[in-house]
């Protein structure tokens, strides 16, 4: 028996969520600017990268976000759902609200990975494990968010997003490792170095730590203004509905479905 | 040095403008629900309502 | 649940035996696939032997996504659904039986694309049992994922583009394992050279067809 979405509770949020997502906003956008700051003028080039370094506070910042926070949450939350003792309309929401985030930190991932490579390797972008794998998570979800937008009932929906999330969570693992032997185990072929990340020491660590701690309280804020978007498109889902329908009826005479179809 | 400065500002703006896309859905959405509140019909739906403990 | 999955694979052969599509209309778009590579790949003979093999198997993804997309419509019309879930059926019983009618005409298939490679490409293959094994191996895996997604998007209306976007990444390992042994088959190499390849193929199997028994009967529900 699926529980039917409530029609009529006015999806109200309490203050103090309200206020903690307003703090976790500020805070997100003064730790980025401090980041920003650091990176580019206070923290000194490297030996062998030159500036080229600064971009380390940035990109392996939004691939972690991006790759292990947002989708991980994704996955997790989806296996929530499906599981019957907890499953709640909260894990789908929550599950939705990270995906979405995640892809856009995704691309932010893909496009800054590609504007370090092009000075770095000469090229915009290389089949090596790491970029592809990422460039297949993002298709994936992609995915995901499609399947989404097909109209469905909210518990539907939320079942078949949190298969294709499970899925996509399970062939994430395989793809990186036969994409690593794709690479490593073809006869002649130049590996190309992946590891952009040299050793880091000194300021540069710490920036490197605030540039990661920065960029999840983005994500966070994100997600939980996400999350708010979804509650309230759902409830307008069924709100504006039901308002309609009821206005309808105060009209007039009945409708009846059998003439009207 | 040019690199690095593209990467920083394409990666802080897309950060910038889906933040700015999110605030900008949430307003629209809470203008809606207030609108559905206020017409007559929203009264009638306020009346049997039935709160979930689901609904957050 | 091996009985509803006999009886499954049964009824979809059968239709397929009656209906001919895999054979009148899948398999000749796989040929016009591998025409469409050669014009693409220009009148370079050693170019397209060389990219023969992933030519093969992108072909043989293609013939995938409208295999499946006919396995999952033949359930979808004049209310099949519902009769098929009245009838009592075993969903994994159900899984197995789609999978492996996917499978069979997937086999027909690569055996016709493997011809056409070798013909219009001038594929050399020097190991013929490392494409065999390949082959099955892979279509094991292409007829699972498929199954699964063709359940996942049925009874949506958007589910002819839909189901080629969800369903090819996810078959990339194969894509990939395939093509290397391929490779491997046509430069004369040992079975060592197919080693990871099979177990990558083996696990992706494996962890398909695992969540394919279990997750497939929850899936039904909620279309």
């Amino acid at each position: 028996m699926s529980p039917t979405p409530p029609a009529s509770a006015p999806p109200d949020q309490s203050p103090r969520v309200r206020r903690v997502t307003r703090v976790i906003g500020v805070t997100a956008v003064v730790a980025t600017a401090c980041t920003v700051w650091l990176g580019l003028w206070v923290t000194p080039p490297d030996v062998t990268q030159g500036d080229l370094v600064r971009l380390v506070y940035i990109h392996p910042g939004v691939a972690w976000v991006a790759l292990y926070l947002a989708f991980g949450l994704a996955a997790v939350a989806s296996l929530l759902y499906l599981w019957p003792r907890t499953r709640s309309l909260f894990w789908d929401r929550l599950a939705a609200a990270a995906v979405e985030v995640g892809v856009v930190f995704n691309v932010c991932t893909l496009v800054s990975g590609s504007i370090w490579g092009k000075p770095t390797w000469g090229v915009w972008w290389a089949w090596d494990a790491r970029l592809t794998s990422t460039a297949v998570l993002l298709v994936l979800f992609l995915g995901y968010l499609a399947l989404r937008r097909v109209p469905a009932e909210p518990d539907v929906r939320a079942k078949r997003s949190a298969f294709v999330a499970l899925f996509a969570a399970v062939d994430v693992p395989i793809v990186h490792f036969s994409v690593l032997w794709w690479r490593t185990l073809h006869q002649g072929a130049t590996v190309l170095n992946p590891d952009l990340t040299p050793t880091i020491h000194g300021s540069m660590a710490w920036t490197l730590l605030l540039g990661f701690m920065a960029l999840t309280l983005v994500f966070v804020w994100m997600l939980l203004v996400r999350y708010r978007i979804g509650v309230l498109e759902d409830w307008l889902g069924t709100g504006e509905l039901d308002v309609a329908l009821r206005e309808r009826r105060a009209e007039g005479p009945a409708v009846d479905e059998d003439e009207a179809a | 040095m040019k690199y690095v400065i593209a990467g920083y500002v394409v990666v802080l703006a897309i950060l910038f403008l889906y933040a700015m896309q999110l605030m900008w859905r949430r307003r629209r959405l809470l203008r809606a629900v207030a609108r559905v509140e206020a017409s007559p019909a929203g009264d009638a739906a306020r009346i049997d309502a039935d709160p979930t403990p689901d609904h957050r | 649940m091996w009985r509803d999955t006999v009886l499954v694979a049964g009824k979809d052969l059968r239709i397929e035996a009656r209906s001919r599509v895999a054979l009148s209309q899948v398999a000749p778009f796989g040929i016009v696939a591998l025409v469409m590579f050669a014009f693409a790949l220009g009148p370079d003979r050693s170019l397209m032997a060389r990219g023969a093999p992933g030519l093969f198997w992108v072909a043989v993804l293609f013939c995938t996504v409208l295999a499946v997309q006919r396995s999952v419509s033949v359930e979808t019309v004049d209310g099949a659904k519902d009769g098929l879930r009245l009838s009592g059926l075993d969903p994994a019983g159900l899984f197995l039986g789609k999978s492996v009618a996917v499978a069979a005409q997937l086999v027909v298939l690569e055996l016709v694309l493997g011809v056409g490679v070798v013909l219009l490409y001038g594929a050399k293959i020097e190991v013929p049992w490392l494409i065999a094994v390949s082959c099955v191996l892979g279509t094991i895996g292409l007829a699972t994922t498929g199954t699964l997604y063709g359940a996942l998007s049925a009874g949506l209306r958007v589910r002819e583009t839909l189901l080629p976007f969800l369903l090819l990444p996810i078959a990339a390992p194969v894509l990939l394992a395939g093509t290397r042994i391929w490779q491997a088959a046509m430069a004369g190499g040992t079975p060592a050279d197919g080693t990871p390849w099979f177990r990558l193929l083996v696990v992706f199997d494996a962890v398909y067809l695992a969540l394919g028994v279990v997750v497939y009967g929850p899936i039904q529900e909620s279309a």
